[in-house]
């Protein structure tokens, strides 16, 4: 079974929402409160066998409770069973190749049905199938309890230690066709223990069972000879899970860590696969290391090309994106209504998930020419953060390395097209083709750029401080080696340099000569390096910089929604 | 048994003679059935369905196994679930059916290729019983329906006898073979070897080919247990037809069936009430009882003369006539004897009618010494529409009856100890003696389903000992 199409209506912060999920993994990314979580509930809710829900006011949409919660599952790939004619002949739908319902199955259409779960303001959940003939015919019907179980999808939670013991709704139960029936060995286990635990107690709590004999006796209630203390036959309550899985030494494997038992379910989920198709995942990277993170993925289906059941997950996790293909990922997007992108599989945003999938998870992408812009926005935002003032970071900004002028919009541009707020930060000095750039402003991205024709160094070092200049060195030659420095200057100059008067009361071709010797030598190209310069020398000095500099920073804080002056 | 495994079949059709053990082919194939799904067994007549269930029910074979349904029933409901893709918008209870339009509506849905994965999703195959009673129209079904099942149908070309007016039936050569080419031939009698009779049997699969061949056959050449009993004076000897009639069962048990007139209800009414315990065996439409139902009018004074005519239609010694115009002597205070106590109650009747009193005078009348009811069937569907009309359901008698009917068409038939019918109504009933009263007049399949409805012996009446099997056989009214 798959859920060909999804709708969600005034469920949680998602007022209406229409998805066509793909038939494999549905990874979900989106920044939080996005509704990741909600539609993941969505789908549990609406397709879960449960008889009753938590619902609380606080599901409704804008807490509205007079505006009925509905979940829609349009359910394709159905098993032999859900296109029983005696069962649910009249609800049988046709769902075309584009994604349009009819009325009945036919000929090239894709026989589906229509579950629907609806929340009134009593806050009880009502499954129903939908069917507009049906309807007519005065029938109603949602699915039998055995369908609904067989529907079920497994959820793998945060814990998921439900699915280590044989109890209800564990994914054990759909392993096999076998139950152990260990009733009455367990009812016998249970006389056993209440006959060898005996009076045992009696001594413990003898003081306790005197005060009772003697209120009994007073008030004339019957306890025979003496009260007793016994084992109470009713807290030998063998339900369920009670039979619970164990490792070789006993121990049982509820113990393992939450990251081997999500593992674990994962791998077991896969080979039921056939029968219970869909399994929900939430946060998939919790609990596991990075090496893991792809065996789960793994165990999934997300490197099979008929993909063995459909997977709807969310994470937060560049280490997840990276191990999947980017038709797996669906980008939610909030706003008036609620919507999830295909990521689509062209090779561009392709090779972006694999390079930058951090990028996918932010708020705002800022694509930056190179290491030395990634370097200085990392490296203000700890200034900022020193400071006590909003970061980039935390407004849920996103740096990603353009890896170069030709290459920054192959990376940039998927972002844009995929509806991210996204933004360049490029130098001046080599162009990149206007065509892309043209076509990445056109939806809707922002471009910042140093001074006409500059690169970054020769707008640095025009617009630092005197004091600026001399922290800079001071700072330059803590990490490189000075001899080297100076040699570079004197190559660009073609002559002898002196430190000390360039350093002191630098003119604009000393300022010129500082960034030209900068470039060529690249000094600030490596994302450390800029990171801790702009942390511990451009941060402080932005105060006395020139605007010319602090304009774009400002910009570009400002772009990301953070409070900049 | 043969050792065909008719589930096997993927389009194909299985030919089976009369008494060859179709019927148990199927129940032995459905009972080692192993196919998650159930079969769909479709056959014509709501009768037919109930047989086979409970046919298969009495031997154990688990209701997961397979779905019974009358071909049009199985329409009607597919037609109905999908009106759409089907055109059909009658719903699943239709006042009165129209099983042309249900049947084209179906065809529409299946040749369309609207249930591809449907019906594979519900059935493992399909078995069709009684092909060669089916029409153009359901055969154009069932082939439609075996692009997505595999099928095998089961009939034999030889007991076709339905074909007459509308309903042209499909043609076993020309249309079944070449849809469903024949798996293999039924050829152990099964029907007569059960009854230590093979070679009576044996005959009957000759004689079947020869009549099939349009060959004559010769009655001098049966077994011992075959009787020709020589009509001299051709039909118009209704005595010596009556004679034959009264078989001699020769153990306690036994059961006869007579073929009597298929154009004349009224003569075979006539051999019946001549023989003690003989007894009609009706069609399901029962119109005698419809049309009594319909027209009778507590409130307009006839209801208990009709009452009596019908009662005249159904047993013997009813003497309506008589019985009125002593009813009218003794209301007027004239009668020198008095009333018997079912004159009494015809009285009682006429100054108060209702529907009980009715059925009071039915019972009593049936009650009289001298009196045999030699059409029980509908005497019993007239007196339970009675007691339907008075119980408060708020139903007429016209529609109680029709109510009645429709029941009556899904329970299987009982077969009485010795009965008169037509080979249209006991086709697919079986006894152990059979006396086929019109011989010279049936053409050869209907001669053939007629000699074939005995295992122990067959009782022929003819003018001479070969039997030509007529060309045109103008006996279509049963």
């Amino acid at each position: 079974m798959r859920v060909r199409k999804l709708s969600i209506q005034n469920f949680r912060g998602i007022s209406h929402l229409e998805w066509q999920p793909s038939d494999g993994i549905n990874c979900l990314v989106g920044p939080g409160d996005s509704g990741k979580s909600t539609i993941i509930d969505a789908l549990d809710w609406c397709l879960g066998a449960r008889r009753t829900l938590p619902v609380s006011d606080a599901d409704f949409f804008a807490l509205d409770v007079d505006d009925p919660i509905v979940v829609e599952c349009v359910l394709g790939d159905l098993d032999d069973g859900l296109k029983n004619l005696d069962a649910y002949g009249a609800f049988l739908r046709g769902l075309t190749d584009e994604g349009d319902l009819e009325d009945e199955p036919g000929n090239g259409l894709e026989t589906v049905l229509v579950l629907r779960l609806q929340i009134e303001n009593d806050l009880a959940g009502q499954w129903q199938l939908v069917s507009p003939r049906a309807e007519d015919l005065g029938q109603a019907r949602g699915l039998s309890w055995s369908d609904r179980v067989s529907v079920a999808p497994t959820r793998i939670g945060t814990f998921a230690n439900q699915h280590l013991g044989w109890q209800r709704g564990s994914i054990l139960n759909l392993l096999a066709n076998e139950r152990a029936d260990a009733s009455a060995q367990l009812a016998e286990a249970g006389r056993q223990a209440r006959k060898s635990f005996g009076d045992s107690a009696g001594e413990q709590l003898a003081e306790t069972l005197g005060i009772v004999d003697e209120a009994a006796d007073e008030l004339g209630v019957g306890v025979g000879e003496e009260a007793r203390a016994m084992l109470d036959a009713h807290s030998l309550n063998f339900s369920g899970g009670t039979i619970a899985l164990h490792d070789g030494n006993g121990v049982p494997l509820r113990k393992l860590g939450m990251g081997s038992s999500r593992l674990l379910i994962a791998g077991l989920q896969r080979r039921i696969a056939e029968r219970s198709s869909i399994a929900l995942v939430d946060e998939v990277e919790i609990g596991l290391e990075p090496h893991r993170i792809s065996k789960f993925l793994t165990a999934l289906g997300s490197k099979q090309a008929e993909p063995p059941m459909q997977v709807f997950m969310s994470t937060h996790s560049p280490v997840v994106l990276r191990e999947l293909k980017s038709p797996q990922l669906g980008l939610v997007r909030a706003g008036q209504n609620h919507s999830v992108m295909p990521a689509g599989h062209t090779d561009d945003v392709q090779a972006t998930l694999r390079s930058a999938p951090e990028g996918f998870l932010g708020l705002h992408v800022l694509i930056c020419e190179g290491a030395t812009e990634v370097g200085l926005l990392r490296g203000l935002d700890l200034y900022l953060s020193d400071c006590n003032r909003p970061t980039f970071q935390a407004a849920g900004g996103v740096v990603v390395d353009g890896g170069g002028v030709s290459r920054v919009y192959r990376k940039a541009l998927p972002f844009s097209e995929l509806l991210y707020h996204a933004a360049v930060l490029r130098d001046d000095d080599v162009q990149p083709d206007a065509a892309d750039e043209q076509r990445f402003e056109d939806r809707a991205g922002t471009v910042f750029k140093w001074t006409v024709g500059w690169a970054f160094e020769e707008e640095l070092f025009d617009c630092l401080s005197d004091d600026g200049i001399e922290n800079m060195w001071e700072f330059l030659i803590g990490v490189r080696r000075e001899e080297k420095l100076v040699e570079h200057l004197r190559n660009v100059k073609n002559g002898s340099v002196d430190i000390d008067t360039l350093l002191s009361d630098p003119d604009d071709d000393d300022r010129a000569l500082l960034a030209k010797a900068a470039k060529k030598g690249s000094w600030l190209k490596r994302i450390d390096i800029m990171e801790e310069a702009a942390h511990r020398v451009v941060g402080p000095d932005l105060v006395n910089m020139k605007d010319d500099f602090t304009d774009v920073i400002g910009s570009v804080y400002e772009w990301a929604g953070v409070d900049y002056d | 048994m043969t050792d065909v495994d008719l589930l096997d079949i993927r389009r194909g059709s299985i030919v089976a003679p009369a008494g060859c053990g179709k019927t148990q082919l199927i129940v032995d194939a459905l009972s080692n059935a192993k196919a998650p799904l159930p079969y769909l067994i479709l056959t014509h007549t709501n009768a037919g369905v109930a047989a086979l269930r409970h046919r298969l029910n009495r031997q154990g074979v688990g209701r997961s196994a397979y779905r019974v349904a009358t071909i049009d029933g199985w329409c009607m409901r597919l037609a109905a679930l999908f009106p759409m893709r089907s055109g059909y918008s009658d719903g699943l209870q239709p006042k009165t059916p129209s099983y042309p339009k249900i049947q084209k509506a179906a065809r529409k849905l299946l040749e369309e290729g609207h249930l591809r994965d449907i019906l594979p999703a519900n059935y493992a195959g399909l078995v069709v019983d009684e092909y060669q009673d089916c029409s153009v129209g359901q055969h154009a079904i069932v082939y439609f329906a075996s692009r997505h099942l595999k099928t095998c149908v089961l009939g034999d070309p030889m007991q076709s006898i339905f074909g007459f007016g509308q309903n042209q039936l499909a043609d076993w050569e020309g249309d079944v073979c070449r849809h469903f080419p024949t798996a293999v031939e039924l050829d152990r009698p099964w029907r007569w070897i059960n009854a230590g009779n093979e070679p009576l049997g044996r005959w009957l699969l000759d004689a079947r080919q020869e009549l099939m061949a349009g060959r004559p056959i010769d009655l001098r050449t049966a077994p011992n247990s075959v009787k020709w009993s020589v009509l001299q004076g051709g039909n118009g000897n209704f005595d010596a037809l009556v004679d034959a009639a009264r078989v001699h069962h020769r153990a306690a048990g036994e059961t006869s069936l007579v073929i009597g007139d298929s154009r004349s209800a009224s003569s075979r009414y006539r051999v019946a009430k001549r023989i003690p315990n003989m007894v009609t065996i009706e069609p399901v439409h029962l119109k005698d009882l419809v049309s009594y139902a319909m027209a009778l009018d507590l409130g307009d004074g006839y209801s208990v003369g009709e009452t009596l005519e019908f009662a005249e239609s159904v047993m013997t010694n009813v003497g309506a006539t008589d019985v009125m115009s002593r009813v009218k002597t003794l209301k007027a205070g004239s009668g020198r004897k008095p009333p018997t106590d079912f004159e009494f109650i015809v009285m009682q009747v006429l100054d108060a009618p209702s529907y009980q009193g009715l059925a009071a005078i039915l019972s009593a009348c049936s009650a009289r010494s001298g009196t045999t009811v030699f059409r029980p069937s509908v005497l019993r569907a007239a007196l339970r529409a009675l007691e339907l009309t008075s119980d408060g359901s708020g139903m007429t008698f016209g529609e109680a009856a029709v109510r009645v009917r429709e029941e009556n068409r899904t329970v299987g038939r009982q077969l009485p100890k010795s009965a008169i019918g037509s080979t249209l109504l006991l086709k697919g009933l079986e006894a152990d003696h059979v006396v086929v009263l019109n011989a010279d007049e049936l053409d050869a399949r209907n001669l053939y389903v007629a000699m074939t409805r005995g295992a122990k012996s067959v009782t022929i009446c003819a003018q001479g000992a070969i039997l030509n099997g007529q060309t045109e056989y103008k006996g279509a009214s049963s």
